[in-house]
C-alpha cells in the first residue's frame, strides 16, 4: 500500500511536474489571499478566470477593513446609543419626581382653597360671593357625573374657565403667588371636577 | 343724656369710616363684577345693616348688596 502511494505520489508529482505554470499559479493566489494583501494588484490581471476567486479575497479584505472601521463607527454609536437611553432612562426617573414634587404644589386642592380663605387679596363679601359660584358649578358637576344633560363637559368646560378666570383677576394684582399657583392647577383642577372618580373622592 | 350722645356721635363716626373704607368699596366693586352687573367702580356705599349696603357706581347704577342664606345676593336699585 504504501509502495502504491509513493508511486503514485510519483506519478502526481510527475504531473505537477509537466504543468508546472498552472499548479504554481493556483496555489500563489491562495497563499497571496492568506499572506500577502500587498500582492493582489499583479495577479488580478495576470489571471482573469482566477481573479474571481483570488481578487475578491483580497480587495473584500482591504475593503473590509476600509469599511470595517466606517460600519464600526456607525454602529458604534447607535451601541452606545441604547446604553445611553438605558443610563437616560434612570436619569428621567430621577427627573421624574424632581418634577412631582413642583406638580403635588398645584395638585394641593386643599392647600389652595385655604390660601384661598386665607388671602387678604379678597374682601370677604368676594369670598362669599365667589365660593357661592364655586358651589354652583360643583353642582352643576354632580348634576353632570350623576347622569343628568345638559350640562355636558362641553358646557361645563367654559364656566370653569370663567369662574377661574374671576378669581385670577382678583388675585393677580395683590396676591400673585396664589394667583399663579392656581393658575398652574387649572387642568389638576379640570382633572378632578371632570373624573367622576376623583370628584366623588374629593367631594365626600 | 351725655354719654348716649357720645355713643351716637361715635356710631355716626364708625358708619361715616365705613362708608368711606376704599377696601369695602373694593369689595363692593368687585362682587358687583362678579355677579355680572355693570358698575366700573363703587364711589360709596352707605351700610344698611349687617353685611346689608348700598353702593352707587361711577356708572351712576345703584345696587343693593346683601348676604341672604350664605348667598350674596346683588339687587338693582
Amino acid at each position: 500500500m504504501r509502495a502504491r502511494s509513493i508511486a503514485a505520489l510519483v506519478v502526481l508529482s510527475g504531473c505537477t511536474a509537466s504543468a508546472p505554470p498552472p499548479a504554481p499559479e493556483a496555489p500563489p493566489p491562495k497563499i497571496a489571499v492568506a499572506a500577502q494583501p500587498a500582492a493582489p494588484s499583479s495577479p488580478p490581471a495576470q489571471m482573469p478566470a482566477a481573479a474571481p476567486a483570488a481578487a475578491p479575497a483580497p480587495s473584500p479584505a482591504p475593503e473590509k477593513v476600509a469599511t470595517a472601521p466606517e460600519q464600526a463607527a456607525p454602529k458604534a454609536p447607535p451601541k452606545p446609543a441604547p446604553p445611553a437611553p438605558k443610563v437616560a432612562a434612570p436619569a428621567p426617573t430621577p427627573a421624574a419626581p424632581a418634577a412631582k414634587p413642583a406638580a403635588p404644589p398645584p395638585l394641593d386642592l386643599k392647600s389652595l382653597e385655604d390660601r384661598l380663605k386665607d388671602t387678604s387679596a379678597i374682601g370677604v363679601l368676594t369670598k362669599l360671593s365667589l365660593k357661592n359660584q364655586v358651589d354652583d358649578l360643583v353642582g352643576r358637576f354632580k348634576a353632570f357625573h350623576g347622569g343628568q344633560r345638559p350640562p355636558t363637559l362641553g358646557e361645563l368646560r367654559p364656566a370653569f374657565e370663567l369662574l377661574l378666570m374671576k378669581v385670577l383677576s382678583l388675585l393677580q394684582d395683590k396676591d400673585g403667588a396664589l394667583a399663579r399657583d392656581i393658575n398652574a392647577s387649572r387642568e389638576s383642577i379640570w382633572g378632578v371636577l371632570a373624573d367622576q372618580d376623583k370628584f366623588a373622592r374629593y367631594t365626600s | 343724656m351725655r354719654t348716649f350722645a357720645i355713643l351716637l356721635a361715635t356710631c355716626a363716626a364708625a358708619t361715616a369710616l365705613a362708608a368711606a373704607d376704599p377696601k369695602q368699596k373694593q369689595d363692593l366693586t368687585a362682587v358687583i363684577a362678579l355677579n355680572g352687573k355693570p358698575c366700573g367702580e363703587v364711589v360709596s356705599y352707605a351700610v344698611q345693616g349687617d353685611n346689608d349696603f348700598v353702593a352707587t357706581c361711577k356708572d351712576k347704577n345703584r345696587y343693593r348688596v346683601y348676604v341672604k342664606e350664605g348667598r350674596v345676593v346683588v339687587e338693582k336699585k
